[in-house]
């Protein structure tokens, strides 16, 4: 990657307008108006501004004029394929981050979008809480100031060490309870169901049993609770789970 | 019967008749032909003794020239007959019986009455006969042996085309790329059967290919509806004034959604599969394939209680990596679901051969029918698409891994035979 070095002194340039915490704006390109209305309904809350494009020419034109934090790509667009604006996107040497969603879950369309220069591929259909998991963690990876590190009131999550502090006294994970603690603040006060967490912690290997999620979750509520006195896990009707301040 | 046996079997039969009869009839009409020339020679024998006779009044000296004799018998109160007639006549020098052409003719001079003889041998006639029999049947004989050597030789090469036609329809595969490649024959037959069986197995393909893509579609089209409405519920459980009994059906539509979902890309992946579109090969260490399935495993194992045997030896096969992934997970993802509380699974990995068996509340499965897609047993109560080991026979096809199911001891048992990379 040739900008690493530059991107330092850039870096230090921006870094007090990225301590402003300004809003990040996502770019979400997707033909159905519906999927396109939750996504942006579901990342609102938090520290997003989202736009969104139909059709191929508008997305090649809101490309062309702005840059985006993190863009939402469907492949098959009216118009046109997504993967040809991620080609324009890195003709233009743009540093947009890009998320591929796509109907067809194929290797050959994963692939070739990660080779063209995509961060991720979400296959459809998804749970919103995975998606904006992953739109967190391409932002993170992107951000130029470098910084890993995610917070949460006293919980300090440190994404490339993948060390866990709370009040600054390290906390002891499984490699499951850090990557739930990690989906949780990823997805802070809402709701998320116990599907979308077994799927992300498991993938396909659960298969429909979603019941063991439950001693995960009480272990790490128990760990945070024991090193923090704060009880953020909450259980919603006992069909999923939010992460919030009580 | 092979036409070609057929055939010849009616051709050689019909040929050794004609040849049986024809030969009899030349043999009959060169006899017939020789005995005349003969007997015409002995007429004019006859006219020279009367000639003589007539002439001379008295009878010619009996003569024995070459193979002719005649000889003269006084008669008495005989009606005179003249007549030709084949004997056999004892040769005093050659010590045998002599056929020979005979001609009894009446002759008077000086009022006495003669019986006339004259002999003539058959032995050179027939000695001719013999040779010319002899000469026509080695004739013949070459003439049926150039015909069979001909229609073995020419006929073979002339079906050579329908063989090879015939041979690529054998293996003409629905699922398979290969077209027909047809070798354009000198024959109209051919020609004609060739471009039937390409019309034919292009229409086929054609159906088939509408079919698999219809579904491969139908599969895709589904999607983003379902993106839909996953998105809609996940927006849906954010709000405050949800009652629990409004969330406990929320939970429902979740599941429900989750197996629409998972059976959706099952009959992708299925379609793909088919489509093969998993074409990289690469030699993998099945065995710690497998040591690692287990280990991603281990939750949902340990939340059954299940202990795992393992006799697993190393074995090193050539397979796509992800076709091989979703293999073992469906075997092994079986094995744990339909298993009882506190029951075991045992792998073994020998010679190429995986075996893999569980305990199970469910009784034996219809050993015809528990690749079909969509079969489950009548008393299965877990949630299943009824896929996974539809899934699990078409990647074993597509590599050509027999795969087979046995139900011994109260055990599910799947048994693979994986072929060692080379």
């Amino acid at each position: 990657m040739a900008w690493q070095p530059l991107s330092f002194n850039i870096a230090s340039i921006f870094i007090p307008f990225f301590d402003k915490k300004s809003a990040l704006k996502i770019l979400i390109i997707e033909d159905e108006k519906a999927l396109s209305d939750s996504i942006t309904a579901y990342l609102k809350g938090e520290e997003y501004i989202c736009e969104t494009a139909a059709d191929f020419k508008t997305a090649l034109h809101k490309t062309e004029l702005y840059d985006y934090d993190c863009i939402v790509l469907d492949i098959t667009l009216p118009g046109g394929s997504g993967l040809d604006i991620l080609k324009e996107l890195k003709a233009n040497n743009k540093m947009d981050g890009v998320l591929i969603i796509s109907a067809k879950n194929s290797i050959e369309d994963k692939v070739a979008g990660l080779k063209i220069g995509a961060d991720d591929y979400l296959p459809k259909p998804f749970h919103l809480s995975e998606l904006s998991a992953r739109i967190a963690a391409i932002i993170r990876r992107r951000n130029f100031s470098g910084s890993s590190i995610i917070k949460f009131n006293e919980i300090v999550l440190d994404t490339q060490s993948k060390i866990t502090t709370v009040n600054g006294q390290g906390l002891e994970l499984t490699k499951k309870e850090y990557e739930l603690l990690l989906y949780f603040i990823s997805n802070k006060r809402k709701v998320i169901s116990k599907n979308a967490i077994a799927e992300h912690l498991w993938g396909d290997e659960t298969d429909g049993n979603i019941d063991f999620i439950y001693t995960h979750i009480k272990n790490l509520r128990k760990k945070l609770h024991d090193a923090g006195k704060a009880d953020y896990i909450r259980s919603v009707y006992g069909m999923g789970y939010k992460f919030a301040e009580s | 019967m092979k036409l070609l046996s057929k055939y010849y079997r009616v051709n050689i039969v019909a040929t050794i008749i004609v040849v049986l009869l024809s030969s009899t009839c030349y043999y009959f009409m060169i006899h017939y032909i020789l005995i005349e020339q003969l007997d015409n020679a002995l007429k004019v024998e006859e006219q020279e003794v009367t000639d003589f006779a007539k002439k001379n009044n008295n009878l010619p000296a009996p003569s024995s020239y070459k193979d002719q004799e005649v000889n003269f018998k006084p008669t008495f109160d005989k009606k005179p007959v003249r007549k030709f007639s084949t004997i056999d006549l004892y040769n005093r020098e050659e010590k045998e019986h002599i056929p020979t052409r005979q001609l009894v003719f009446p002759l008077n001079v000086n009022g006495k009455s003669y019986d006339v003889f004259v002999q003539k041998s058959q032995e050179e006639t027939e000695d001719l006969i013999q040779l010319i029999l002899l000469i026509t049947l080695v004739v013949v004989f070459l003439l049926l042996l150039a015909v069979f050597l001909i229609n073995r030789f020419v006929l073979r090469r002339l079906w050579k085309p329908f063989n090879s036609t015939l041979s690529q329809l054998k293996d003409f595969n629905l699922s398979g790329k290969n077209k027909l490649k047809l070798q354009h024959s000198r024959i109209d037959e051919f020609n004609e059967l060739n471009k039937a069986a390409i019309i034919m197995t292009e229409h086929v393909s054609q159906e088939y290919d509408t079919l698999r893509n219809f579904t491969e579609n139908a599969s895709h089209e589904m999607q983003t509806p379902l993106a839909i409405i996953n998105s809609k519920l996940d927006l849906l459980i954010q709000g405050d004034n949800i009652t629990e009994q409004q969330m406990d059906q929320l939970q429902g539509i979740y599941n429900a959604l989750e197996r629409l979902s998972r059976m959706n890309q099952s009959l992708l992946l299925l379609t793909k599969i088919e489509n093969n579109q998993f074409n990289d090969m690469e030699n993998i260490l099945l065995n710690t394939v497998i040591m690692d399935k287990l280990f991603q495993f281990d939750e949902l194992i340990l939340n059954r209680k299940l202990v795992v045997h393992t006799d697993i030896q190393p074995v090193n096969i050539s397979c796509n990596k992800q076709l091989l992934d979703i293999l073992l997970s469906n075997l092994l993802n079986n094995a744990i679901r339909y298993n009882i509380e506190c029951g075991d699974i045992s792998i073994e990995l020998k010679h190429n051969d995986l075996t893999i068996s569980n305990t199970s509340a469910l009784p034996a499965l219809d050993n015809q029918k528990v690749f079909q897609r969509f079969y489950r047993h009548a008393d299965n109560k877990q949630e299943g698409n009824g896929l996974g080991l539809s899934i699990v026979k078409q990647i074993c096809n597509d590599f050509g891994y027999p795969i087979r199911y046995f139900f011994r001891d109260n055990r599910h048992e799947f048994l693979i035979e994986f072929q060692a990379a080379l």
